[in-house]
């Protein structure tokens, strides 16, 4: 038997609204068929969240849902003092923008985020950026093709210094600055604007995340649930290039 | 504008209507009210002079809420109401062509509004009553999230204190609405979908539930509720009413209640209400039974992870279930909302996975431990099913379609001639 493998879903209750809580509920799964054992997290507002898990999963939500988590998530930082240990985290949509250094609150003034990732988020003044969004990550992470996910976002992130984007947009808009990319990485930390949700969609990409924590992984044996994957990432990455 | 070019407008509208309706290709309300209303603007106000109206809102169960209203008036009332589901300011309009003028305050308006129309329509109206049933993540990409929808209910119903409001207490965002009414009448009509009710709206702290109700430390809190629901007994101010539905399920006892609400505060006897609300058991194709070469199919829509809890009680012991989901503007072009329904309920039935969007489901299933096929074809999934009893559970473009194809229209040309001479000559 492997290691125990703590993953935490973070604040679903309030950063759950995109469906992205099955990112922690896919990483989970992956885990266990590769035979590790695995203890699933929900970590809410009176449960708090844990520092010492190995994967951390947050998602998008609402205007005032996300301001509450970022107040909350900067209390005692325990999502910093777990990178620092090592942890891997994916940030989707609200939840990637209060980790940059700031964010628009549901009073249309900036707050300060957590500052995990060097990017500031502005409110968009054109309309909502909603729809497929198609990310390159080029060569930046080894085996991962070009990603897809269903953005649905007012914001405008401009990256700053030490992160750097996750890839190029295809389609879509992502990040919607300058030259056209999505979301931002730093360390083991990855941002993206990309639902889906971003690991149902990418497969290859879910499993590079959890290998930047654990390491070189064994392939999933479970050819009817990799063949889904692949039906789904074909179909999607297909039908989106082709409009 | 005159009169006449009123009627004009009107009576190009209605011949649209029967145009769409021969054709086939839809029910016969959106397109023609569309038309209406560019023609004649004012057309909502205009066509419901004198004619107090019954709203009903909310994320889920409108129509069936609306189908059970509109029965149980109908003992007392003329009832003008948008029978085809069409439930946006177009279909409103045109559903208003179709009123027929009788005694003084013998007329009735009880329309579904779509969540977001709701503050333009209740204003064009002469409402009296707006129900609120419930609201949750749907179509993201097109209705504004939910804490949106709240605030722009609870302005409207601050601009118009004379509406009197029945409202689901289980549900906050409903609360948090109805609230600014000066006049509700609560009905605890349960909540089954809690993931978009925790973050509370008044302060953003997290909502404690527990089985007598809830309440956030900022002291809002549920309201007791005036009407309750226990198994099929509805107790409206300590009265207990029996209901005998047609309809399957607790939500639709649910449901029943917040009509029954209606009927109380318009003075209705509740006894007969409940007889003829007993009386419905399918609303606009949903629920009923339907015979597919040898299967008993139950059809349910479900458009949302709020809905798809219902389903689960409704699909109960049929051990076969095909789910088919699309991604048309109508159904929000995200399926996302897949992964907050617990699929895992459909662990041991053999379920096929349909629709446009069917590895999008399968995808879901795998991780749910659901062992499935994967069928794009509703019909043909149907047809293999192993056991006589069948859930077909769709979401809205997918349900539909399957319902065109049945009633003969497949959507191609040849469909559509033969749909049409069926109509002509059949």
């Amino acid at each position: 038997m492997k290691e125990k493998i703590k993953v935490v879903s973070v604040l679903p209750n309030l950063l759950g609204t995109y469906g992205d809580s099955g990112n922690a509920v896919i990483v989970s799964k992956r885990l266990a068929l590769r035979g590790f054992k695995v203890d699933l997290v929900h970590a809410d507002l009176r449960s708090g969240v844990p520092s010492d898990a190995d994967f951390y999963l947050i998602g998008g939500g609402e205007d005032g849902p996300q301001s509450r988590a970022a107040e909350f998530l900067a209390i005692d930082t325990p999502l910093e003092r777990a990178l620092d240990k090592g942890a891997g985290l994916l940030a989707v949509c609200a939840g990637f923008q209060i980790l940059g250094r700031s964010f628009i609150g549901p009073d249309m003034a900036p707050r300060n985020g957590l500052g995990i990732f060097g990017c500031r988020t502005h409110r968009f003044e054109g309309p909502r950026s909603v729809g497929e969004l198609v990310v390159d990550p080029g060569d930046a992470m080894p085996g991962v093709p070009m990603m897809t996910g269903y953005e649905n976002h007012q914001g405008i992130t401009e990256l700053l210094d030490g992160t750097r984007p996750l890839g190029i947009v295809r389609a879509g808009n992502g990040n919607n600055f300058g030259p056209q990319v999505d979301g931002g990485v730093i360390g083991r930390a990855i941002g993206t604007y990309m639902h889906g949700p971003v690991f149902a969609r990418n497969p290859k990409f879910c499993d590079y995340f959890l290998s930047l924590v654990l390491g070189h992984l064994d392939p999933i044996r479970d050819e009817g649930l990799e063949n889904s994957h692949n039906r789904l990432y074909f179909e999607r990455i297909n039908q989106v290039l082709m409009e | 504008m005159r009169k006449a070019e009123a009627r004009v407008a009107i009576a190009g509208a209605q011949l649209v209507s029967s145009l769409v309706r021969s054709l086939g290709i839809g029910e016969g309300a959106a397109l023609p009210g569309r038309i209406l209303i560019r023609l004649y603007p004012e057309v909502i106000s205009g066509l419901s002079k004198s004619l107090p109206a019954v709203l009903i809102s909310g994320t889920n169960a409108k129509t069936t809420t609306t189908a059970l209203t509109r029965e149980a008036l109908s003992g007392s009332f003329n009832v003008t109401s948008n029978i085809t589901g069409a439930n946006m300011d177009t279909g409103i309009a045109f559903s208003l062509v179709a009123r027929k003028v009788t005694a003084v305050g013998k007329d009735l308006a009880v329309f579904e509004v779509d969540e977001a129309y709701l503050p333009d329509i209740g204003s064009k109206l002469e409402t009296k009553i707006v129900a609120l049933l419930n609201l949750s993540r749907d179509q993201l990409d097109r209705v504004s999230e939910t804490r949106m929808t709240a605030s722009k209910w609870s302005s409207f119903l601050k601009l118009n204190p004379h509406i009197t409001v029945v409202a689901n207490c289980d549900d906050p965002l409903v609360v948090f609405a109805a609230q600014s009414a000066s006049e509700v009448l609560w009905v605890s009509a349960g909540l089954n979908f809690f993931l978009d009710a925790y973050s509370c709206p008044v302060c953003g702290g997290e909502i404690d539930f527990s089985d007598s109700g809830w309440r956030c430390r900022c002291g809002f809190s549920r309201p007791s509720p005036d009407i309750e629901v226990s198994r099929n007994t509805v107790s409206v101010f300590g009265r207990p009413i029996e209901m005998d539905l047609s309809l399957p399920g607790q939500c639709n006892v649910a449901n029943s209640a917040i009509a029954l609400g209606i009927c109380q505060v318009l003075d209705v006897d509740l006894d007969s209400a409940a007889r003829r609300m007993s009386t419905i058991s399918e609303v606009a194709g949903r629920y009923k039974r339907v015979s597919i070469d040898g299967h008993e199919v139950r059809m349910l829509l479900s458009k949302n992870p709020a809905g798809w809890v219902e389903v689960f009680d409704m699909v109960g012991d049929d051990s076969s279930v095909v789910v088919a989901i699309n991604a048309q503007l109508a159904d929000g072009k995200d399926p996302s909302w897949l992964w907050d329904v617990p699929f895992e309920f459909l662990k041991g039935k053999e379920v096929f996975a349909c629709g446009e969007r069917a590895y999008d489901l399968s995808v879901r299933l795998h991780y749910a431990e659901v062992s499935h096929v994967v069928e794009k074809d509703s019909l043909a999934a149907i047809r293999a099913c192993g056991t006589r009893d069948v859930s077909f559970v769709g979401n809205y473009t997918s349900f539909q379609e399957l319902r065109n194809r049945l009633n003969g229209n497949d959507g191609s040309l040849v469909g559509l001639i033969r749909s049409l001479g069926n109509r002509v000559f059949g």
